[in-house]
């Protein structure tokens, strides 16, 4: 069958989100008021004409569950096929409870008879759930059969941090060296969106169970990088990875500008996200709003600057809130100050009181938490 | 598969007191409240209250409607038994009609309601914006073995003659009915809203077809015959918001209730969720130099202007220097640089153009019989400049034409 299988990943790794994802995987975090970090890469997929999506999932992946539900937000509930959940129940047994995934091909190894009984289509497109970004996918699988290369790598040539994965390309545009935890960030950033034949998908993942093999980095990228015609696909536009508290508030911070909404929000590639039953948001005579983004359900009496108001989030009066995000359910009591602040959801912020963080170390309130 | 209730709803009414807003679309399909329409009303009051199986009978331009019902899932009414059906007039081997009244549409689908076996049908109105339990006007239409259940509200005694007016005895047993009287007997009006066993309405229905002088409506030839042959009608008493939206000063005044908390129109309320279909779309943004208040906004909305006791709707935008006051922006208007809006109902993917003027405040007007609201509707353009005066009534046809 013509056209592209989708992959996700959506396991536990390392990173600096702390709070965040003390009850959620990377993917699930709430993002730009309305989103899971995952819409956007369940989005760029629909909106390739992708419509079958295996979701590989391990850990706190319980929110990710009630997130994806059905697949029905993203058009992908259907009679055969659409989104497929790929928890790795296998995988536990034979390597305990709580062992975690090493690489993706250890992962791709879990469910290795999805990969061979259930992608009906020709390509495979897998990329990580904790992108931002909104990428024209069909383009790139066009890219790719133009070009007849083995897998095409989507990367960017606006540097990230030494967190992140680069790449080195030859003047025709060929993965020739991929390198990571890099001294200093140089060449091109890899966004972690692979596109490949589901034969050669298969042949790597047995070829890596045979051998004992879990990184996709190192012992396929890397190790067969000589082997295999690797070539990229550079896309410049917005591309956010969530790993940090930092980057987190920063690059949600960038939402509040104009530009980079319509760029991200561009109404060709919509971003689908689970749709609720809130009523518009009321903002009070007395309440000051401006310079924020505004979920539905809201109730807004007090002063809210340069902010992202998830779902239902009250502000009482006479508080103030500036450069914060509070997740669905946030309550900030009367003439409470919250600077810098990023509320997980259902955090109550009691009377008078003062929270302040600081732009380049937002203070984190856990979940459900009462200050 | 026998259902104990099936809800009838009339959604076919052209509602030509709406005007320009019904140009292209049927009353109960009218934008409303910022994310709703008139119809998520009712259908969500079915699905809140235990009815799992609702007949839509429309007849005046459906399409808008049927797309927007399509198979019922944003309110729950996607059901492998029962489910929201959509039911137009149609032919048959004796030849086609529409429908002629509200009485016909529901003979009509007497196959429908059938197919269900109920005990008891709802016969439900398609505008009317109110948060009704069905299950306890049913509980009491039990309690009381009325044959049928008439919902009625009290009303201030020099609005009484405007309604349908039930007097009733001490039991609450409705005795007569009189239509818009001019000396009312009794406050106590009806809402439009009936429960029928459905056996007793069945036949009353054939008897009504047959009667050739009959006009087929509830008000007008059901409810007086079933009255004058001395069957059970029960006055149901709600206390709680209810508006008629069909006319353009009662849907602008509903869609202003929702920015009073004493209304009684509360729509954050959690235990009475009014579903919609909605589209993804990203939260609203208000901007560094936007003034906001008393106003509900819609996610979608972007507002860099001054916008004070309205409702926008989804997508809606307010540039800068724009002013918007006491008016309802439905989905995807915008309102350029500079343009001023007052006191106007600015229908879906309307543009006012920069500096243009739509509508003005009661103060403004000598005779208070000139004023009134202004109202756009669906895809008129405003050009720069324009001005709309208080009352005027626009439609895409409108070729703008600068002052």
């Amino acid at each position: 069958m013509k056209g592209m299988h989708g992959i996700i990943f959506s396991y536990e790794k390392k990173t600096g989100l702390r709070e965040l994802i003390e009850h959620r995987v990377h993917g699930s975090i709430p993002i730009g008021g309305n989103y899971r970090v995952v819409d956007f890469m369940l989005s760029n997929m629909v909106n390739a004409g992708v419509r079958d999506v295996g979701v590989i999932m391990h850990g706190k992946c319980q929110s990710m569950l009630d997130h994806l539900g059905t697949g029905k937000s993203w058009d992908l509930s259907r009679n055969y096929g659409g989104l497929t959940l790929l928890p790795a129940f296998a995988y536990s047994e034979s390597s305990g409870a709580s062992a975690k995934f090493r690489g993706k091909m250890e992962a791709l190894t879990g469910v290795l008879d999805y990969l061979e009984d259930d992608i009906r289509q020709d390509y495979v497109v897998m990329a990580d759930s904790d992108l931002v970004a909104n990428l024209p996918l069909d383009d790139v699988l066009q890219d790719h059969m133009a070009s007849g290369a083995d897998i095409t790598a989507v990367c960017t040539s606006v540097l990230g941090d030494t967190s992140d994965t680069y790449f080195e390309l030859d003047e025709t545009g060929r993965v020739v060296d991929t390198s990571y935890e890099v001294a200093v960030p140089q060449g091109y950033r890899s966004l972690n969106i692979f596109i490949m034949s589901k034969e050669l998908l298969v042949h790597l993942t047995r070829h890596c169970k045979a051998h004992g093999l879990y990184s996709w980095r190192c012992n396929v990228l890397q190790d067969m990088g000589k082997k295999l015609q690797i070539r990229a696909y550079v896309w410049d536009g917005y591309a956010a990875r969530i790993n940090t508290i930092q980057r987190y508030y920063e690059r949600s911070m960038e939402l509040l500008r104009p530009d980079i909404r319509s760029e991200l929000f561009c109404p060709e590639r919509p971003i689908f996200a689970k749709e609720n039953d809130s009523c518009s948001s009321y903002i009070d005579p007395s309440g000051a709003c401006v310079n924020s983004l505004i979920a539905d359900g809201c109730d807004i009496q007090g002063s809210v600057k340069n902010s992202i108001l998830f779902r239902g989030v009250q502000v009482e009066k006479g508080a103030q809130v500036d450069g914060c995000i509070l997740f669905k359910g946030t309550v900030v009591k009367k003439d409470a100050v919250l600077h810098s602040v990023i509320a997980d959801k259902y955090v109550t912020i009691q009377e008078g009181r003062t929270l302040m963080g600081h732009e380049h170390y937002p203070m984190v309130l856990a979940r459900g938490s009462e200050v | 598969m026998k259902k104990e209730c099936v809800a009838m709803l009339l959604a076919g009414g052209q509602g030509s007191r709406l005007y320009v807003l019904t140009g292209d679309m049927a009353k109960p399909a009218v934008p409303f409240g910022g994310k709703f329409r008139i119809i998520d009303f009712p259908l969500s009051n079915c699905t809140n209250s235990g009815i799992d199986t609702v007949g839509v009978l429309t007849q005046y331009r459906p399409l808008e409607l049927n797309s927007y019902i399509g198979n019922g899932q944003p309110w729950e009414l996607d059901r492998i038994q029962g489910g929201v059906h959509i039911l137009p007039p149609y032919q048959s081997a004796t030849g086609a009609m529409w429908y002629r009244g509200t009485a016909n549409a529901i003979y009509q689908n007497i196959g429908f309601v059938d197919l269900y076996n109920p005990d008891y049908v709802a016969i439900l109105s398609g505008d009317h914006i109110y948060k009704m339990d069905y299950s306890l006007m049913l509980q009491h239409h039990k309690e009381t073995g009325a044959d049928c259940t008439i919902s009625v509200m009290e009303v201030p005694w020099d609005e009484a003659s405007r309604f349908g007016i039930m007097n009733v005895n001490d039991q609450d047993t409705i005795v007569e009915f009189e239509e818009k009287p001019k000396n009312p007997k009794s406050n106590l009006a009806s809402m439009g809203i009936y429960i029928f066993t459905w056996q007793k309405l069945r036949a009353y229905l054939i008897a009504d077809e047959a009667d050739k002088n009959s006009v087929n409506d509830f008000g007008k030839n059901i409810i007086p015959d079933m009255l004058a042959a001395g069957e059970k009608l029960v006055a149901y008493r709600f206390e709680g918001y209810w508006k008629d939206v069909g006319t353009l000063d009662s849907l602008w005044d509903a869609n202003m209730d929702m920015l009073l908390p004493g209304s009684g129109l509360n729509l954050l309320d959690k235990n009475w969720p009014i579903y919609s279909r909605t589209y993804s779309c990203p939260p609203a943004f208000v901007g560094p130099e936007s003034d906001v208040g008393n106003s509900a906004i819609a996610k979608g909305c972007n507002v860099d202007g001054e916008v004070k006791n309205s409702v926008l709707s989804v997508g809606a935008t307010v540039k800068r220097g724009a002013q918007v006051a006491y008016s309802v922006l439905m989905p995807g208007a915008v309102v350029e640089e500079g343009a001023v809006v007052q006191y106007a109902i600015v229908g879906e993917k309307c543009s006012i153009g920069k500096n243009a003027r739509v509508g003005a405040p009661p103060e403004s007007v000598e005779n208070p019989d000139d004023w009134g609201i202004a109202v756009l509707g669906p895809e008129t353009q405003v050009v720069e400049g324009e001005v709309v005066p208080a009352k005027q009534m626009l439609d895409r046809t409108h070729q703008g034409v600068k002052a």
